[in-house]
């Protein structure tokens, strides 16, 4: 039946597109969009999206670091210079087009700056830009940024947070309605790829720009796919209904993708590391110590008690690593010998229980300690098979050293409640972090640090993620970082899980795949299918 | 007759009401918060409460619901949170992917489970009978989703016979001559329709059986086999009339079970429907969708059961709508 429409396609279009700019890419998404007005949403699938409409000014190299400019290559910006330490003057190029006609501007830059810090607006990034005091255009090619003060990924800050956006489009569009605006439905940007269509729950549609400043796009259609969750994604790319998917995650998605034959198979470097967070604080009551987590001990006698590489070769079969510290693999740099993983030690686990007065009194298995026993609830999103399955493998590991955990599986935006709510004994949590720890690691572990759920806090962790942040070269950094994790290691505010090696699959037909370990699918531009590899799908409609 | 159908209409807007209330306390009361990043992102709370003002739910809960009612009152189902566009829109997008789905499933729920009814009536304790039985009982008792899971993997990814998901080709649809295009969408209707047909099936076929049984054990039927009618005539022409009368009015207790199989037939095979609409604005905590669907649903139901009454007042004479 699939034969006989592709015989009709080729009936009522006989020839169709052939050569170098031809070929359709269907990607697997897991879900559907929610605007594509860049400052508006931080959802991954957006931002996969964004990548392909609006240019920022210059972007990360697929090996770049964050600190200083030189891991970075131009886009909007042609070149630009430091005319004294806190200012930054952009060049734009020329060449630069808006997909509706007009040149792209500093006047765009400069609104563009304005709509991301603007209140109105609500822009996740709005805190990330707030070094920066002002952003002015001498004329019409030249965009100057003063910074309030000096630190080390003043330029990142600069071009990685913004996508420009079009003035003379959005400049009537009130701010505060921004959220719900129709150019989010039907964006005109300045990207390799122009917006054809959204098809709500369904599809969403690009078109190559054969006007492409920096190159015509080989790829003429990209159409994102959207499923119900991973496994229909997957499920659409193994039986050739989609050409490409990001992240396989599992082994057994791995194995699908390997067993169907048509696939060729992309492992990079994963944005995301996940781990068990202790509350260090009473369950639901922030003003009272938590009665098992508030001492160090305990905490670090449950890190010994866990045998991760266990777990991670039960569940990831070798496709992830243990991370000596909050850290994903997208930080090659920080995956130092001097960072070292606990070891798994369940004699020193249980001499350090007893040590802080954890015994089985009653004889039933589990420790107590007048009258309380040595038992703990873990959170675990039910939308995430990987995390219920360490999280079983926990209960089982700590059970051997007379811990109990009650797992308590429930639906994520009640475990984001609890989280909020501080009313969790200890929770399974996957993060996916910037290309730097400079976001995420003080907002997640940091004192007063907006997702420190956990309420951990070390003035000297602190002390030493400020180092880290504001040190003047990579190797301060990473020193600083390396010392802020040590720390971190040493007070055990979690057990750090796994970091997940990334593999992505595309059809092999797809040539020069090349993935961001920060954004998946940013260099899609570059990727092509040879002429003698077009199937009849891509010379449709040529 | 006008009387009766008044005091229907008039409890029918009652019920919808009174589940719109439910469900707009329900959503409000259960654990989990609209607008929150995306799982793993950093939050930023300030930016949540800047849109939590913007969508009005920084007032209380009374006035949050009574600007629901006055919106509801002038048509307005208000917009998305996740997904920033009008929720009538919306649901307008998916109804009709809905409508598709259940009443494809519906057709074949009553065609296969009324056929395979009498089916068996006419054949009743014989070896087909009891074969069926054990059969229809097999599929009635199958939840949905893993009738729809098995499917999906036997005819879409091991045979390549259907698609896996979806309700068109993204790449080939719009290239295609108007009989492919036709031919397209049965392709991706086939499985997700199956899935709910035949669990319906099930259950439509054994009330059929029952309701023919009972209809031939009756007097009159007995009169028509003494005036010496064939059979076929006796079962098709008298039985069978006075046995579809009960089977009629499982039509609207079929409207629930399609929706709600919806939800979860929705999800696996990708369709762009209400049911997948709802389970993925419940996840999301979308409040304006989930009331928006709900509201659509419940009045659905609602109207399902009033026709499917009306339905069988008018094929049996007997019935008189005044109580």
């Amino acid at each position: 039946m699939a034969l006989g429409i592709l015989s009709a396609v080729s009936c009522s279009r006989r020839g169709g597109c052939s050569g170098e700019y031809c070929g359709t890419l269907v990607i697997a998404g897991t879900s559907d969009l929610t605007t594509l007005l860049p400052p508006v949403s931080d959802a991954a699938i957006d931002r996969d999206v964004f990548d392909q409409i609006f240019l920022r000014l210059a972007d990360l190299a697929p090996d770049g670091g964050t600190i200083g400019d030189a891991g970075f290559v131009p886009q909007l910006a042609r070149t630009w210079e430091w005319t004294d330490p806190l200012t930054l003057v952009f060049h734009l190029d020329p060449r630069a087009r808006w997909q509706d006609g007009p040149a792209v501007t500093a006047a765009d830059v400069v609104f563009t700056f304005e709509a991301y810090t603007d209140t109105a607006i609500a822009s996740g990034d709005r805190t990330a830009l707030s070094h920066i005091a002002s952003v002015t255009a001498p004329d019409s090619l030249t965009a100057l940024f003063r910074f309030r003060d000096r630190y080390p990924e003043m330029f990142y800050d600069a071009v990685f947070h913004m996508r420009i956006l079009p003035a003379h489009l959005l400049a009537n569009v009130p701010r505060g309605t921004w959220q719900t605006a129709e150019f989010g439905r039907a964006p005109v940007g300045d990207g390799p790829y122009r917006f054809v269509r959204w098809t709500q729950g369904q599809t969403l549609e690009l078109a190559a720009d054969s006007t492409f400043f920096l190159g015509r796009p080989h790829l003429r259609r990209v159409i994102w796919r959207f499923a119900s969750d991973l496994n229909a994604a997957v499920t659409q790319v193994v039986a050739g209904e989609a050409d490409a998917i990001e992240v396989l995650l599992t082994p057994p998605n791995i194995k699908r993708a390997q067993d169907a034959g048509h696939l060729t198979l992309y492992p990079y470097a994963g944005p995301t590391y996940s781990f068990l967070r202790f509350n260090l604080r009473a369950n639901g009551d922030a003003s009272h110590p938590h009665p098992i987590f508030a001492d160090p001990d305990v905490r670090r006698a449950l890190v010994l008690a866990t045998d991760r590489a266990q777990m991670l070769q039960s569940v990831f079969a070798g496709n992830a690593k243990i991370p000596p510290g909050p850290m994903t693999q997208q930080w090659k740099w920080l995956w130092v010998p001097e960072l070292v993983i606990p070891p798994f030690d369940t004699a020193q686990a249980a001499g350090l229980l007893t040590g802080r007065g954890w015994r089985d009194a009653n004889g039933d298995g589990i420790r107590d300690r007048n009258g309380r026993k040595l038992s703990f609830h873990l959170i675990v999103p039910s939308s995430s098979a990987v995390r219920q399955q360490y999280a079983l493998l926990l209960q089982e590991q700590l059970k051997a050293v007379g811990v109990e955990v009650l797992v308590d599986p429930m639906e994520r935006a009640t475990v984001d409640e609890r989280l909020h709510a501080g009313a969790f004994d200890a929770a399974l949590e996957s993060w996916q972090t910037d290309p730097t720890p400079t976001s995420s690691v003080p907002s997640i572990w940091g004192l007063g640090g907006p997702s420190n759920f956990g309420h951990y806090g070390n003035a000297t962790f602190d002390r030493q993620v400020a180092a880290a942040t504001s040190a003047a070269t990579p190797e301060a950094a990473k020193a600083a970082w390396i010392a802020a994790f040590g720390t971190l290691a040493h007070d055990a505010p979690g057990i750090m899980l796994f970091s997940v090696d990334n593999v992505a699959a595309v059809d092999s037909r797809v040539a020069d795949v090349r993935i961001r370990p920060d954004s998946w699918w940013a260099l899609l531009w570059t990727w092509r299918i040879p002429p003698d590899k077009l199937n009849e799908r891509d010379r449709v409609g040529g | 007759m006008l009387p009766w159908l008044l005091r229907r209409v008039a409890a029918g807007i009652a019920i919808v009401f009174a589940v719109a209330t439910l469900t707009f306390a329900a959503v409000h009361l259960a654990p989990g918060e609209p607008f929150q990043p995306p799982e793993g992102r950093p939050m930023n709370p300030a930016a949540i409460e800047r849109l939590r003002r913007g969508f009005g739910l920084d007032q209380p809960l009374p006035v949050q619901y009574m600007r629901y009612l006055g919106a509801l009152a002038h048509g307005e189902l208000g917009e998305s949170f996740s997904r920033r566009r009008p929720v009538a829109a919306m649901i307008g997008n998916a109804l009709p992917n809905t409508v598709l789905l259940a009443g494809t499933a519906l057709l074949l729920d009553f065609a296969l489970g009324i056929a395979i009814g009498v089916f068996q009536a006419a054949r009743v304790r014989r070896r087909s009978d009891v074969a069926l039985t054990n059969l229809t009982l097999f599929f009635y008792s199958l939840p949905t989703f893993w009738l729809g899971l098995v499917l999906l993997l036997v005819f879409g990814q091991w045979l390549h016979w259907f698609p896996v998901g979806g309700i068109t080709d993204p790449v080939l649809y719009d290239a295609l001559p108007l009989g492919g295009k036709v031919l397209d969408r049965l392709r991706h209707l086939a499985l997700p329709a199956l899935t709910l047909g035949l669990v319906g099936a099930g259950g439509t076929a054994r009330f059929q059986r029952a309701a023919l049984l009972e209809a031939l054990g009756q007097d009159y039927v007995r009169t028509a086999r003494a005036k010496g009618l064939p059979e076929r005539a006796v079962l098709v022409r008298h039985a069978l009339r006075d046995a579809l009368l009960p089977v009629i009015s499982l039509l609207g207790l079929a409207l629930p079970f399609l929706l709600t199989g919806a939800v979860l037939v929705e999800t696996v095979f990708s369709w762009p429907g209400l049911g997948k609409l709802a389970a993925d604005a419940i996840s999301a905590r979308d409040y304006p969708v989930v009331l928006g669907t709900t509201l659509l649903v419940s009045a659905a139901v609602v109207l399902g059961s009033l026709v499917a009454d009306v339905i069988t007042a008018a094929a049996d004479p007997r019935i008189r709508l005044s109580a």
